[in-house]
This record gives C-alpha cells, sequence and structure tokens, in this order.
C-alpha cells in the first residue's frame, strides 16, 4: 500500500508537486496520465525514496520511506522510461540478479528469484543472451523482469511505451495484465491512454502538480476534455 | 515479500553518484584510448588516453578522480579493452610502457586536489584557471615521471647502474615526443572545464 | 581484438584467481630473473599455457604485432650512448631480454583474457579486494565492460557529426574540444540514468558474494606457481 498525503516538490523556484494526495492499494491496476511536466515522474520517484519531499510525507505498506529505504526500494519495484542506461550487466540474467544480490539474498534464492522473473515477462531460458542484442519490448521486459526480482507489491512503469512498435507494446501490456492478475498492484505512468484503460482499475490525471482527476477509467475519461492528455481510440 | 531490510547497506546517493561517475570516466578513458591523432611537429601518433585521465581529475576531484583510473587500470588487466589502442592484460602493466598505466591513478588524484583542494569538490566551472593550469602541469609531471621510470624499468635500460644515462635515454625515447600532444590535451580540458554546456557537472 | 571466447579448455576451467596467481608469479619471476636460461624456461611455461588455453603463437602474434615497433625501441635506447662512441651494442642486450620478458607476459595476457568472461574477472576482483573497494572495483569492471561499447557509439555519432558542423574549423584544439565536451555530455546524461537505477535497485556494500571455488586441478596450479617463485628465489 502507498499512501501520499500533502506531497510538496520544488525544483528551485519551480513547483512540481503542489499537495498531493493520493492512495495506491494492493492488487490495483493504476493508470497514471498527464502532460510531460504534469508532475508524474517527480511524484512516483517520491514512492521509492528517490526523491526527497519538501513537506507532506510518503507512507510504503505502513511505513514512511525515509525511514527504510530497503523496505521502500523493495516494496516498489521501479522501470524508468528508456531502461537503456539501467542496466547494469551485459546479459540478461546476470541484470535481472543484481536487485536480489544487493539484497544479500543466498545465491539459490537469487537464482530461483530471476528465473521467476524471466518467467513472468516471457523470457523463460534467455538469460545468457546479450541485452545489447534484444529488442526494443523485450529490454523493457527485461528491466520488468529486473524490477520484479525483487518480489515487489508495486510496479510502476515511467513511460513504458515510448519508442515501442504496436507489437512490441502488446507484449509488454499483455505481460502487466498478467502480473496484475497474479496479484501485483501495477502503475503505468503515461501521457498516452491508447489500450491502457481496458485494464485499468482507476485512471489517475495529474496537471501542474495536482492531481485533477482520480476515478474509475469510466467515469474519469468523461472528465479529460480540455486535459493534455491523449484519448483513448 | 518480507527481505530483512536491517542487514542490507545501502551505498549513500551521493556515493551512488560518485560510483557511477568514476566507473563510466573509466570507459571513456578507455574510449579516448581508441582516438588517434597526429601533429606535424612529431612523428608519433597520439591517443587521447590522458585527456581521460585529466577529465577525471578536473570533473571527478582528487578521490573519485583517483578510484577512476584505477578502476581503469584494473579493468584493462582482466580484459577490459581500455588501453592504449584496445590493449588489455596484466602484461601490459609490466611492459617498458607499463609506467604510464601506473601514473594514470595518481596523476588524476593530483590534478584533482591542486584543482579541488582536498575538501568539498568545487563546481567545475569556478575552479580558478591557475589551479587549473598547475594541476594539469604536475598531473603531467606525474605521467611522465612514472613512464619513464617505468621504461627505464621494465625496459632494463640498466637504471640501478647508470641512472642518469638510463633516464635520459628513457625520456628521449617515451616522453620528449609526446609533449605536444600533452599540452594540446590540457588545453582541450581547461577548454571543456569551462564549457557552459557543462555548467551543471 | 582479442577477446572473451567460451570453451571447455583447461585454462577456461581453471579459477580466476588461479589464472591470476600464474600470471603474477611468472611475472615476477621474470622481472627478478630476466637470463636467457629463465626466459626459456618461462617460454616453455608460456607455451604449455597458451595450448592449455586453445590459443596458437600466431594468434598471439597478430593481436601484438602493433606493439612490437614500440617495444623495439628499447633495445635502440640501450644502446645509445651520451659521447663516443655514441652507439654500444653491449648496452641493447638488456633491453632485448626484457622486451622479450614483455612479449611472454602479453601472451600469457592473452590467454587470461581469451578464457575468462568479465563475471568471472569481476568475482575474482570481489573475492581478493577485501571491504568497499573489492565492491567498488567489481562492481566498475562490470561497468566498464557494460558502457564502454555504449560510449564508443556516443563518440562515433559526435566524431561523424562534427564533420559536418566543424567542416572550416581546422584549430584541432577546437575540433578535440568539440569532441570532448559531446562526450562528457553525454557520459554525464548516462551517468545521471544509471545512479537512479542503480539506488531504486538497492545498490548496496555487501552484496550476495560471487559463487567462485577451488578445485583440484587450481591447487596444482597454484602450486606449480609457488614451485616457480620458490625456485627463482632459490637458484
Amino acid at each position: 500500500m502507498i499512501d501520499v498525503s500533502g506531497l510538496v516538490h520544488r525544483y528551485g523556484e519551480a513547483t512540481a508537486l503542489d499537495g498531493v494526495d493520493l492512495g495506491i492499494d494492493d492488487g490495483e491496476f493504476v493508470v497514471l496520465a498527464g502532460a510531460n511536466g504534469s508532475g508524474k515522474t517527480t511524484l512516483v520517484r517520491h514512492w521509492n525514496g528517490l526523491l526527497d519531499p519538501d513537506a507532506g510525507t510518503v507512507r510504503v505498506n505502513g511505513t514512511r520511506v525515509d525511514e527504510d529505504l530497503v523496505a521502500a526500494r523493495t516494496a516498489v519495484g521501479m522501470v524508468f522510461q528508456e531502461p537503456r542506461d539501467g542496466f547494469v550487466a551485459a546479459t540478461v540474467g546476470r541484470d535481472v540478479a543484481f536487485g536480489p544480490e544487493n539484497l544479500g539474498l543466498p545465491r539459490r534464492e537469487v537464482d530461483e528469484r530471476v528465473a521467476d522473473a524471466l518467467d513472468a515477462v516471457n523470457l523463460t531460458g534467455r538469460g545468457d543472451e546479450r541485452i545489447d542484442a534484444l529488442s526494443g519490448g523485450e529490454r523493457e521486459r527485461v528491466a520488468i523482469a529486473g524490477a520484479l526480482a525483487m518480489r515487489p507489491d508495486h510496479l510502476v512503469l515511467d513511460e513504458p511505451f515510448t519508442g515501442l512498435d504496436a507489437p512490441a507494446r502488446g507484449s509488454v501490456l499483455e505481460r502487466l495484465c498478467a502480473l496484475h492478475d497474479a496479484g501485483t498492484s501495477v502503475v503505468v505512468v503515461t501521457h498516452d491512454l491508447r489500450d491502457v484503460l481496458a485494464p485499468a482499475d482507476r485512471l489517475v490525471v495529474m496537471s501542474d502538480g495536482s492531481v485533477v482527476v482520480n476515478d474509475a477509467p469510466g467515469a474519469a475519461v468523461k472528465r479529460l476534455a480540455g486535459l493534455p492528455v491523449e484519448r483513448p481510440c | 515479500m518480507s527481505t530483512d531490510t536491517e542487514s542490507v547497506a545501502l551505498v549513500g546517493d551521493e556515493t551512488v553518484e560518485n560510483v557511477v561517475r568514476a566507473a563510466l570516466f573509466a570507459a571513456l578513458t578507455g574510449v579516448f584510448s581508441y582516438v588517434s591523432f597526429q601533429l606535424p611537429v612529431s612523428p608519433v601518433p597520439y591517443t587521447l588516453q590522458v585527456l581521460g585521465v585529466f577529465l577525471a581529475g578536473v570533473f571527478l576531484g582528487p578521490r573519485w578522480g583517483f578510484a577512476s583510473l584505477a578502476l581503469y587500470v584494473v579493468a584493462g588487466a582482466v580484459g577490459a579493452p581500455v588501453y592504449a589502442y584496445g590493449a588489455s592484460g596484466v602484461g601490459q602493466l609490466f611492459s617498458p610502457w607499463g609506467g604510464y598505466l601506473w601514473s594514470y591513478p595518481f596523476a588524476a588524484g593530483l590534478l584533482g586536489s591542486v584543482a579541488h583542494g582536498t575538501g568539498a569538490r568545487t563546481p567545475t566551472g569556478e575552479v580558478p584557471l591557475w589551479r587549473l593550469a598547475a594541476g594539469l602541469t604536475a598531473a603531467t609531471a606525474v605521467i611522465y615521471a612514472f613512464g619513464t621510470v617505468g621504461y627505464a624499468y621494465f625496459g632494463d635500460l640498466a637504471l640501478f647502474a647508470d641512472p642518469v644515462r638510463a633516464l635520459v635515454s628513457a625520456a628521449l625515447v617515451t616522453a620528449v615526443p609526446f609533449v605536444p600532444g600533452e599540452l594540446l590535451k590540457a588545453v582541450v580540458a581547461v577548454l571543456a572545464a569551462r564549457s557552459e554546456r557543462l555548467r551543471d557537472a | 581484438m582479442l577477446s572473451h571466447a567460451p570453451g571447455d579448455t583447461l585454462g577456461h576451467r581453471l579459477d580466476p584467481r588461479t589464472k591470476l596467481a600464474l600470471q603474477s608469479a611468472v611475472a615476477a619471476v621474470a622481472l627478478a630473473r630476466p637470463t636467457p636460461a629463465w626466459l626459456v624456461v618461462l617460454t616453455v611455461g608460456c607455451l604449455l599455457a597458451l595450448r592449455g588455453c586453445g590459443l596458437s603463437v600466431r594468434a598471439v602474434y597478430a593481436e601484438y604485432r602493433g606493439a612490437l615497433p614500440f617495444l623495439l625501441v628499447a633495445p635502440l635506447a640501450g644502446a645509445l650512448r651520451f659521447g663516443p662512441p655514441w652507439v654500444d651494442p653491449a648496452g641493447a642486450r638488456g633491453p632485448l631480454l626484457a622486451v622479450y620478458r614483455t612479449l611472454l607476459l602479453l601472451a600469457l595476457a592473452a590467454a587470461y583474457v581469451r578464457t575468462t568472461s568479465p563475471r568471472e574477472s569481476r568475482a575474482a576482483i570481489t573475492r581478493l579486494v577485501p571491504g568497499r573497494a573489492g565492491r567498488f572495483l567489481g562492481l566498475g569492471v562490470m561497468l566498464v565492460f557494460r558502457f564502454l561499447p555504449l560510449l564508443q557509439s556516443d563518440l562515433r555519432r559526435l566524431r561523424e557529426g562534427s564533420w559536418v558542423r566543424l567542416g572550416d574549423e581546422r584549430r584541432v584544439d577546437r575540433r578535440l574540444a568539440h569532441l570532448a565536451v559531446g562526450a562528457l555530455e553525454r557520459t554525464f546524461r548516462r551517468a545521471d540514468a544509471l545512479a537512479l537505477a542503480l539506488r531504486a535497485r538497492c545498490l548496496s556494500w555487501n552484496p550476495t558474494p560471487p559463487a567462485l571455488a577451488f578445485a583440484r586441478r587450481d591447487y596444482a596450479a597454484l602450486g606449480a606457481a609457488g614451485a616457480l617463485v620458490a625456485a627463482a628465489i632459490a637458484l
């Protein structure tokens, strides 16, 4: 469970988050939408303590993020936009193992988690392949596996479809739905609502550092008029 | 999924940034080692390798400049193709030219401490020109000192029997022809340190 | 360029720490005893090592051919005298043996690189260097291998681009500064993205140690390395 209350974040003079309140429940599929610069990326980077709040608090599973960073970073798995620079190893399996290794888990459990994570993104048995030789959609799925290997409660993806063609987009989305069905909470941060609303439980829209819409997708879409997001076709 | 979070010693945020920069500057020095150019004043081909050393000292400061080039040497020793012209291997460290490789961490560290002092790192754009110039000169001196002594020692030029002759002939071969290239790289390092585009670095 | 190639030779099966120890032993003996007799002994050892790693002398020669002119300057420098008779061929003897010794060490290094994956090297470093320094070097080596090709392609694109934009700019310092600043910009940008990802993935000082274990062949090889050093000290 993620619980954001009164969150304020400033970059110098500019206010990126202006008192945000938001909760994400376990097992939810949430779409977080908004134009570039609306504050959505800044918001999610508070959920695992990558940024420090200027005011307000963020709690993950009841504990303040800054009180236990390791707990927050394992509970909230994050997949960044353009994951290419976030890989640490040359091969798929070594990279996915990186997170669990940092937790100091026994080697046997690390291997088990890597195998499970690769299964979950349909990359079973491809641990020895070189990341640079993969397609964009496959790379995105390796990044997702890297986050899943931490066994997170929430999986947060920042613009996961950028630069992907339709089939790759479909393959990533299909995996996200499967993960959601298996009980992981999924948060997709995007400026583009095509396809992602069907599986979503909730649509949250941000504008100028505030949450302006927070509702079930059916009801929320009706209030999108005038907001700078691409509507579902 | 609960993990025993107490036992995990997280690397501090600022240190993560420094570790990553040190590693990427080591890789950058490796990339520069492939780039060769010639100057009309000397017959030897120059590489930009030493520019990587200079930039690490200028942009990372003493501690992480040293760490970055130590990493460069270690990575090359275990097979990363980062030495001049993409060479690698422990053997290079004991070859006549190996003295240069040994010098790089110390040169970057010294340059960093002259440019930034030993306290907190000054933003690179605000380092006074005289400090840059003094640091670059000192770093170059360290590189040539290690390089020349290394050549006389690893090349068995009778360093202990006739030190003056050994060092002078080593310097004639390994240092003198390269001085114009080093001057140029020092100028480039100053231009980079003063670049508006790297203000925030 | 010589790089790691998977395989199943004896060299591939040895622990990376053993291979580093063997190289160090040969380097120590070659530096301390650069006499023709010892170099013959070491040559036999190196030929056996190349054989055990599935490498031919020809392949190693092709690898280091470019370095030979740089190495062969040493005997010339050794023969040089600052006064009549100006050249003394006897002075070239030591440097010539030193060059030969260097070639042996380069050949061994080539055998190591060919048979040892970056992952094994990283594991060896983490095991050999204690504490945080070992963690830094191990992680750093992994990142150097990972980012070298990315920075290479950055620089290639920059050089191609700068020919177009700086076509008239002849001054080599300006050209190089343009290249350096562009490369630094991209390097910092990649570093920021990577640092963020590492923080999100709980980069820690005390990760699961890499799996490495000595086998019986490693003890045999380490014994041979020890015997070599002992013999060099005794004889």
